[in-house]
């Protein structure tokens, strides 16, 4: 059987690449060393796939059609459109179709209906914490859309259902993969509305105390807060996907930063996969 | 509100070459879709509050990066119209 190897959670935003170089110094530091200490622990624990949370931004889907969930359940997808995400080396990125075709099974067989792409544009807000995280080998990314962009939105109580619903479908997988959960974007910001730039780093410090309270609370504080926030902070519903995979518990600030050069809230967080003993390389990990 | 060409054609402004075609010669750009003259009118006048109460702020974001306007000037007029 699979194994949860692991959830992680990082803020994205377009500004991290076409205004890096105008970023303060300690700043980038500070950033850069965040994505770094994701990715030191998604190589760590022998990642072999990582089903990736994100939202859509105008990539794929148009006001035609809006799927609250898509799950990207194609042999590969392809790398980031933007003009300004050329410089990402991959252009193509392998998928993981049968995992990806058992995670749409479990959810139906749960009764979540997620609509399904086989092939997916994988934007800047899947692809700028993968690259800057600095993986020397891309795990299989199986990309899973939910829409926080154009409302209505699915609820953060069912996002965080559908947590885990990820988790029961990488634990009911019949391969030997270790398959990990990253939820991309949020904290605080506002695009292209009247409080575009503001950040709200008192609400960000409340949310990240919520992930290590119980899921009631967690949600109802989300309920109470998102209506009034910037709509960025709608992409929380990802760290509540990767939360519900960690089965609510675990919760680990890596790093926290406003970073007004970027207008975003930067959160980084990581849900341990096993207790210490159960860890890679620890005894429970020997097989008959 | 959302107004599905305006909505539209921001949409396909994220296409580079459209995007020039669009800086080249706006008026012809704008002949493509079928839009009410009050959105043409709102266009030509860089009207960012009319707009942005018909589109997701996003596509309205994308929008006048296309168009060429600075983050100051846009968040400017998002605030103050």
């Amino acid at each position: 059987m699979a194994e949860f190897a692991g959830a992680y959670a990082a803020s994205h935003g377009p500004l991290l690449v076409r205004a890096w170089d105008r970023l303060p110094e300690d700043q980038r530091a500070r950033l850069s060393a965040a994505y770094a200490e994701l990715g030191r622990r998604i190589a760590a624990a022998k990642t072999d796939v990582l089903v990736v949370v994100a939202p859509d931004h105008w990539s794929n889907f148009f006001l035609d059609n809006v799927p609250a969930v898509c799950v990207g359940v194609g042999a590969e997808n392809d790398g980031p459109p933007e003009d300004w995400m050329k410089a990402y080396p991959h252009r193509t990125i392998p998928g993981h179709a049968s995992f990806a075709s058992h995670l749409v099974n479990v959810s139906l067989e749960n009764h979540f209906e997620p609509s399904v792409s086989h092939r997916l544009k994988l934007d800047h807000g899947f692809c700028i914490p993968l690259w800057k995280m600095g993986l020397q080998k891309l795990p299989r990314i199986v990309p899973i859309v939910v829409n926080s962009i154009e409302p209505p939105f699915p609820t953060v109580a069912r996002c965080l259902e559908w947590g885990g619903v990820v988790r029961k479908a990488i634990k009911s997988w019949r391969g030997k993969e270790r398959i990990a959960v990253l939820g991309t974007g949020g904290l605080s910001h506002s695009i292209g509305e009247k409080t575009m730039g503001a950040i709200d780093e008192k609400l960000d410090l409340q949310t990240i105390a919520h992930f290590s309270k119980t899921p009631a609370a967690l949600i109802s504080f989300l309920q109470k807060k998102l209506p009034k926030a910037g709509n960025g902070t709608e992409e929380v519903r990802n760290w509540l996907f990767a939360h519900g995979a960690a089965g609510g518990k675990g919760f680990e600030l890596i790093d926290y930063l406003p970073v007004p050069g970027v207008y975003v809230g930067c959160g980084y967080a990581a849900w341990s996969a096993t207790p210490a003993s159960r860890r890679p390389g620890g005894p429970a990990r020997r097989r008959p | 509100m959302r107004d599905y060409w305006m909505s539209k054609m921001f949409f396909d402004l994220q296409n580079p070459a459209l995007s020039a075609e669009f800086r080249s010669n706006r008026e012809a750009f704008l002949k493509k879709y079928p839009l009410g003259e009050d959105v043409r009118k709102a266009i030509r006048d860089n009207d960012v509050p009319f707009l942005a109460a018909r589109t997701n702020p996003y596509l309205l974001r994308y929008y006048f990066f296309s168009a060429g306007m600075k983050d100051d000037e846009f968040m400017r007029r998002l605030r103050d119209g």
